[in-house]
């Protein structure tokens, strides 16, 4: 069962009172309390609109553990780093944020066509002494 | 356009570590308490992203560290960390810090231009072509146990930002190393870090001071945009300086 299934049975409240609380159709809340419709692919307003009925943050339905952090040692390295790039690459539920481009409005510079090596071809030998 | 195979290569714990490698990390930065941005003119590379959620501990005197964990490269050339070994050097002269660069995954973020107008396709077009200075393109991973054994999941398209450059130590890059980058694709990250680090050939002002009374021998047009034109001023002494105007 879900965690919403939980706190449904939990609360003694049918799906239709949620549904019409949440201001959504009874068929859609069981579904995703049964977990018939995983949450990956419900949206997020969705779950606002359930998780407001209910008075719980939307983190409760979304059954988001705690964060994953570097050098957790009661993980494995390989279960840690399969943690992390669920939880910061694919940030579940949240909304995109706005990030500056990098792309500059000037357009591309003559560097931008060359490759690596094309690119440091003209350097002069490196100082061996230096390493 | 790079796909995974060129780009990423298989790191085992016990290799030792390189520039390139990808790592799982706690990326610390310090600022004063409700620091802004110094201004409002918009410029890609000047601009240091502000990254998503950071956990705030405080400092004395109104001071903080903000934390955002994050994946992130290590662009501290492989033999500076080669050479990082402090043999015979005092506990109290040894140091461990590696530069790494602040990974940003497509998912979390919606690229913005000028005046906060969301431009994803433009952007993303161009980073994967590596052509913005301070990005490196990070092609999907489709497996990522293929390039490293173990970790489950699709690696999302992304690109690591030269703007957000910080310090971590090799121990925390070593427990927390996911895969490396290629030969190939280092020698494409290195070409980023020296447009990046060389991108401002604008004249410093002590350049221009010195080149008052001299005559100008010759003039290069760069290029020009919308917004800006650049040139290139060479003076009879050789000296040489590049100017940007912008338009508006």
């Amino acid at each position: 069962m879900t965690t919403l299934g939980s706190i449904i049975e939990e609360r003694h409240i049918t799906y239709a009172a949620l549904a019409a609380r949440a201001r959504l159709q009874p068929r859609t809340v069981r579904a995703i309390a049964t977990g018939e419709t995983p949450l990956d692919r419900v949206s997020v307003g969705t779950i606002r609109r359930i998780a407001a009925a209910l008075a719980i943050p939307v983190a409760v339905i979304l059954e988001v553990d705690d964060p994953v952090h570097p050098g957790d040692a009661g993980q494995t390295r390989t279960a840690r780093l399969s943690a992390a790039v669920r939880e910061v690459m694919w940030p579940r539920g949240a909304t995109p944020y706005p990030y500056p481009s990098p792309v500059e409005a000037g357009g591309r510079d003559e560097i931008a066509d060359l490759t690596a090596d094309e690119f440091f071809s003209g350097m002069p030998p490196i100082d061996a002494r230096r390493g | 356009m790079p796909d995974a195979a060129d780009v990423y290569r298989r790191v085992d714990e016990t290799d030792e570590l390189s520039s390139g490698d990808i790592a799982f990390l706690s990326l610390a930065r310090t600022r004063t308490v409700g620091e802004g941005p110094p201004g409002e003119a918009f410029d890609p590379i000047g601009r240091i992203p502000a990254y998503p959620r950071p956990a705030l501990r405080p400092l004395p005197h109104g001071r903080e560290i903000a934390i955002d964990t994050m994946f992130a490269l290590v662009v501290t050339h492989s033999c500076e960390i080669d050479r990082q070994k402090n043999l015979d050097a005092s506990a109290d002269h040894f140091d461990c810090r590696l530069t790494v660069a602040p990974i940003v995954p497509e998912p979390a973020v919606s690229l913005v231009g000028p005046d906060g107008v969301v431009e994803p396709g433009v952007s993303w077009s161009a980073i994967e072509h590596n052509d913005p200075v301070a990005s490196l393109y990070l092609p999907p991973i489709d497996d990522l146990s293929s390039f490293a054994p173990g970790v489950e999941g699709v690696w999302p398209r992304a690109f690591a930002d030269l703007r957000g450059l910080t310090t971590v130590s090799r121990r925390m890059v070593a427990a927390d190393r996911l895969c490396g980058l290629t030969p190939a694709y280092l020698g494409m990250l290195q070409r980023q870090l020296a447009r990046f680090f060389t991108w401002r050939d604008i004249a410093r002002h002590e350049l221009l001071e010195s080149m008052v009374g001299r005559r100008v021998e010759a003039v290069v047009p760069l290029d020009s945009g919308a917004d800006r034109w650049r040139v290139a001023l060479t003076g009879d002494d050789g000296s040489s300086v590049t100017i940007e105007g912008r338009t508006k």
